[in-house]
């Protein structure tokens, strides 16, 4: 204690302390030298022997001076000072190592920080670890989502015991009628649990309450976010109570409540919550196999995952065993909410981040070799150090010590870097990032980034650190500063080429991959042709507004019309045809690719045999108008599309795609086979007759639909007033969207469109996760192959400078400029030789980590080999440069130069 | 340099036994470095060669571990020198060294003197 109260004092007074232990000494030499002149010593004499009595007098104050000072605090002043000093002498060699680490590290704390932005305690929530969401699924051939029934979702709710609440919820759009133009408004159907289960509370008015959520007496009520209320309502301090019209159900809805601001519900982009007992008809909603949504649910606390997982198996089991037609083979999978919003982000950042880490090691191992060639020509400096006392382990910790300054200089350049990089990653990333995850440079992430210099650090400094030790001080003092070093070193410095050509090559490869796949997915046949092709979609009101004034006061009002639709489709579609450039128009309910998902409806084949419920065939549904094939061009194997005659809602004429045909006709003609829809042959359905059968159509995901389940095709006929159009155009589609607004807003200005964008746009969203990682993954490769040529080449001109007198030895004994490049690509080739058969030995183990974002690629690919052909080339570049500089040595030069 | 310890030279000193040695130079009443160095060769009668230098870390650490007091004073010869002095603490640590000090070198001997 008291000791280090001294210690303490001495940080502070260490100037005076210093010159205090100088005047002891020098007390202690003149006493001793007086004694030796009595002796009869000459002065020198008696000052020499003086000396030579004390011993090393640096070294016994250095060790008096760590007597009252925190020795290693000290020491570590001396060696960053003595660091910083020697980092600018040689300013060179600082930058190109500076820029090599912040490159590695700067790259690392942008991924780092995006990485950290999608962790579950990201989530906006209180104890956000315990959400989840509860997932109804079916074991077919394999095990599908399917999402829950109302039903089945009040006995989860009434019966499990895992959870305090729960919560169905789900997102739709509805459309705004307020007094500008109609707007499509993200809707969240939430049952009354949802706020508190999210541990948000309004912030004026209500949430829902338990009463509104019976479906027989829907409370037509609204909670609105805080943008929506700003934006519609100009933040009226009055709006509780105020009604507003949303459409489709044209209903008048009661505000209850604003929530505060930032509050955007689970799907992050929703503006308003309605009760979910409006989710759907009471008919539907008392459907047990009607399915669709997900269940919102907080774990009680203590109740783990898997007991919350058997509880609802339980559960489970008994629905089935009381309701076997509609839940067999039914479980729930809960799924942690974290996992549901950040899942499909997470593998391909943690793929870039081993990707940013082999480019940050790429970057060490070239530091290292910098600091080795750097540590061979400060041999006589150390070798003095050691001379006058430096102990081993206090030498080592200097080199450390110069490397993490070193290190450190470029975590600060890298911050940089790291600030410019992550905002235009956000910006760039096709995949949108939920709102609430701000890739930020905080602590968290400057901790990252500071424990990564270090560890850099520490790697790069005991290399050279380790090698710098010579116990053969009187060789060390004596050798001449450019003499070669050591066999031991040169095998270190050829083991950092390797790794660095290994490491390129693990990054080539897998960046020459992703672009593979890439290609492939957007090379894949969607089973219609994207290429001009502009879809956009609609929201046709149902029903006429009133009239806005009676046509002449007096007359007998006319019997109301019966509610139809105020533009009817094809009148939509005959403007459309009109504009010039559009060569053909179509609509569907949907549209490929729209991420509406649609939902799948049992049907029977006639003369089907009876199917067990897991193998019940699903089709997808979709209503289109007869030009809708050709306008996408998808192809028709068999049969032809609608006539006019059969667009009528009555009509039994339907189109199915292959699958269906693949499944119960084999090798007949489908043509006039009839099916319908219902589980089985005794629905009440009318029988539907095939009429021509078309190849898949990717509707629901690329490359491949989620489920096989085929598609069938029934014609239009306005029943449905949200449509998809799709415009095939001889001009560029983008062209002529301004175009299409105007059209349809002139045929009524009450028409909601959205989502308008080209088909190849659409094709590409779906793929652009892939993209984004093939892109980064190239930055990265790129950034790798910089690094390890850099290196190669530096090694390479070491190499060869170390070599002079010797090749000018051959070359003086008659060896031609071939036989030296020879020698030298040689040497360098054997290297990257070695490194190349480790790279891809390592691609092999690595490819299993990165195949969930592959398609259709493995590591024998040709891209693969291509990649490995690059490196090989420019690394044999940087090792030719320093050759054929070799050959031109003049031998008389080469054997003066030592 | 290249100097190498040989293990055991005559006079090399016992680890541990230098501040014990000091301790006792200093019972006598303070002292700087140079008459310490002076008494302990005297006293052994040039046995015990203390590297003058080896002293004064040694000194500097019983001064922190509060064994001795130290003050800057006037020398017999008019310079500036530092003078230790004795604690209580250090007496008492002396009388435990000396005391552990006896008891061990007797073993010793009567190991050696063992036929």
């Amino acid at each position: 204690m008291k000791a280090f109260w001294h210690r303490l004092v001495a940080i502070v007074r260490r100037r005076r302390l210093d010159r205090d232990l100088d005047d002891e000494l020098a007390f202690h030499f003149a006493m001793r030298e007086a004694d030796y002149r009595t002796d009869g010593l000459s002065a020198d004499a008696a000052r020499e022997e003086a000396r030579r009595q004390f011993g090393n007098v640096t070294h016994l104050k250095e060790q008096t001076r760590d007597m009252w000072t925190f020795p290693s605090l000290e020491s570590f002043r001396q060696d960053i000072r003595y660091a910083l000093r020697t980092l600018r002498k040689s300013p060179g060699f600082t930058f190109v190592a500076v820029f090599a680490l912040a490159v590695g590290i700067g790259g690392n704390t942008a991924i780092f920080s995006l990485v950290d932005a999608i962790r579950s305690r990201a989530l906006p929530y209180p104890d956000p670890d315990h959400l989840v969401q509860l997932w109804g699924n079916v074991q077919r051939t394999r095990v599908e989502r399917r999402g829950a029934s109302y039903p089945d979702y009040l006995d989860w709710r009434a019966e499990s015991k895992s959870f305090e609440d729960i919560a169905a919820v789900d997102s739709q759009w509805m459309t705004f009628v307020g007094s500008d133009e109609p707007e499509r408004i993200q809707t969240e159907f939430v049952a009354a649990p949802y706020f508190s289960l999210l541990g948000v509370s309004p912030a004026r008015g209500r949430v829902f309450e338990a009463s509104e959520d019976i479906v027989a007496r829907p409370a037509q009520v609204v909670v609105l976010s805080d943008g929506f209320w700003k934006r519609r309502f100009g933040a009226d301090p009055q709006v509780i109570g105020r009604t507003l019209t949303l459409c489709c159900a044209a209903r008048q809805y009661t505000v209850v409540g604003v929530m505060p601001p930032g509050f955007k519900g689970l799907s992050d982009t929703a503006e308003m919550w309605v009760p979910f007992a409006m989710y759907a008809s009471p008919s539907t909603m008392a459907d047990r196999g009607t399915r669709g949504f997900a269940a919102l649910a907080r774990l009680k606390p203590g109740v783990s995952l898997a007991a919350a997982q058997s509880d609802m198996d339980a559960i489970s089991r008994r629905l089935e065993q009381a309701y076997p037609n509609t839940n067999e083979k039914r479980a729930v999978e809960i799924s942690p909410l974290a996992v549901e919003l950040f899942g499909q982000l997470r593998p391909a950042l943690l793929t870039l981040m081993a990707a940013v880490a082999f480019v940050l090691l790429i970057a060490c191992a070239n530091v290292a070799n910098l600091l080795i060639a750097r540590s061979e020509t400060r041999r006589r400096e150390i070798a003095v150090r050691t001379a006058l006392g430096a102990g081993r382990g206090r030498l080592l910790r200097q080199l450390v010590t110069e490397s993490c300054v070193l290190t450190l200089l470029g975590a600060a350049v890298g911050l940089v870097f790291a600030r410019v990089a992550v905002s235009t990653l956000i910006a760039q990333s096709p995949v949108t990032f939920p709102s609430f995850a701000t890739p930020d440079l905080d602590v968290r992430v400057a901790l990252f980034t500071i424990a990564v210099s270090l560890a850099c650090g520490l790697l790069v400094g005991l290399v050279p650190g380790l090698q710098a030790h010579t116990p053969d001080l009187s060789n060390a003092l004596k050798e001449s500063a450019r003499s070669s070093g050591g066999r031991q070193s040169q095998r270190v410095r050829s083991a950092l080429v390797v790794a660095e050509v290994s490491l390129a090559v693990v990054l080539l490869v897998g960046a020459g991959l992703m672009i593979r796949s890439v290609r492939n997915l957007t090379a894949l046949n969607p089973g219609f042709d994207p290429l001009s092709v502009l879809t956009l979609h609609a929201s046709i009101p149902r029903t006429s507004l009133p009239p806005a004034a009676p046509a002449a006061a007096g007359t007998p009002a006319a019997p109301s019309p019966p509610p139809r639709p105020v533009v009817e489709g094809r009148v939509l579609l005959d403007r459309l045809r009109a504009i010039p450039g559009v060569a053909a128009v179509a609509l569907g309910n949907d549209l490929p690719l729209d991420s509406g998902g649609g939902s799948a409806s049992f049907y029977t084949a006639e003369g089907q045999p009876p199917v067990n419920a897991q193998n019940m065939p699903r089709i997808y549904v979709h209503r289109v108008t007869p030009e809708f094939f050709s306008t996408l061009r998808i192809p028709f194997l068999q049969g032809r599309t609608f006539t006019d005659a059969e667009v009528s809602p009555t009509s039994p004429a339907v189109v199915v795609s292959e699958g269906v045909v693949r499944r119960f006709w084999p090798g007949q003609d489908p043509i006039g086979k009839r099916l319908k829809f219902g589980g089985s042959p005794s629905s009440t359905d009318p029988w539907l007759t095939i009429v021509g059968v078309v190849g898949e159509v990717k509707y629901r995901g690329l490359p491949q639909n989620p489920t096989a389940d085929p598609d069938i095709f029934l014609p239009f006929t306005d029943r449905n007033s949200l449509v998809g159009l799709v415009l095939r155009t001889t001009v560029p589609p983008s062209s002529l969207i301004a175009t299409v607004r105007a059209e349809v807003r002139a045929a009524d200005r009450s028409i909601p469109l959205y989502n308008i964008a080209t088909m190849e746009e659409q094709v590409n969203s779906v793929t652009s996760r892939s993209r984004f990682t093939m892109w980064l993954m190239g930055v990265f490769a790129a950034c790798a192959l910089m690094l390890a040529v850099v290196g190669i080449y530096g090694v390479m001109s070491y190499l060869v400078s170390q070599r002079t007198r010797e090749i000018g030895i051959r070359l003086a004994l008659g060896a031609n400029g071939q036989d030296i490049l020879r020698l030298v690509v040689g040497n360098g080739a054997r290297l990257i030789g070695v490194g190349i058969v480790i790279g891809i030995a390592a691609s092999f183990a690595l490819q299993r980590l990165v195949s969930s974002l592959l398609f259709g690629v493995t590591a024998a690919d040709a891209a693969a080999g291509f990649a490995v052909v690059i490196l090989a080339a420019v690394a044999m570049l940087a090792c030719y440069l320093p050759a054929l500089r070799a050959t031109r040595v003049s031998p008389l030069n080469a054997l003066r130069s030592e | 340099m290249g100097e190498t310890k040989k293990a055991t030279a005559v006079g090399d000193m016992l680890p541990g036994t230098l501040d014990m040695l000091i301790l006792k130079a200093l019972s006598r009443g303070e002292a700087h470095g140079y008459t310490i160095v002076q008494f302990i060769h005297g006293a052994s009668r040039d046995v015990l060669k203390v590297e003058e230098g080896a002293l004064y870390p040694a000194l500097h650490r019983l001064e922190v571990r509060g064994l001795l007091r130290a003050e800057w004073g006037t020398s017999e010869n008019n310079r500036r020198a530092k003078y230790y002095r004795l604690t209580a603490a250090g007496r008492r640590e002396l009388e435990a060294e000396a005391a552990y000090w006896d008891r061990v070198a007797a073993a010793v001997t009567r190991v050696m003197q063992t036929a």
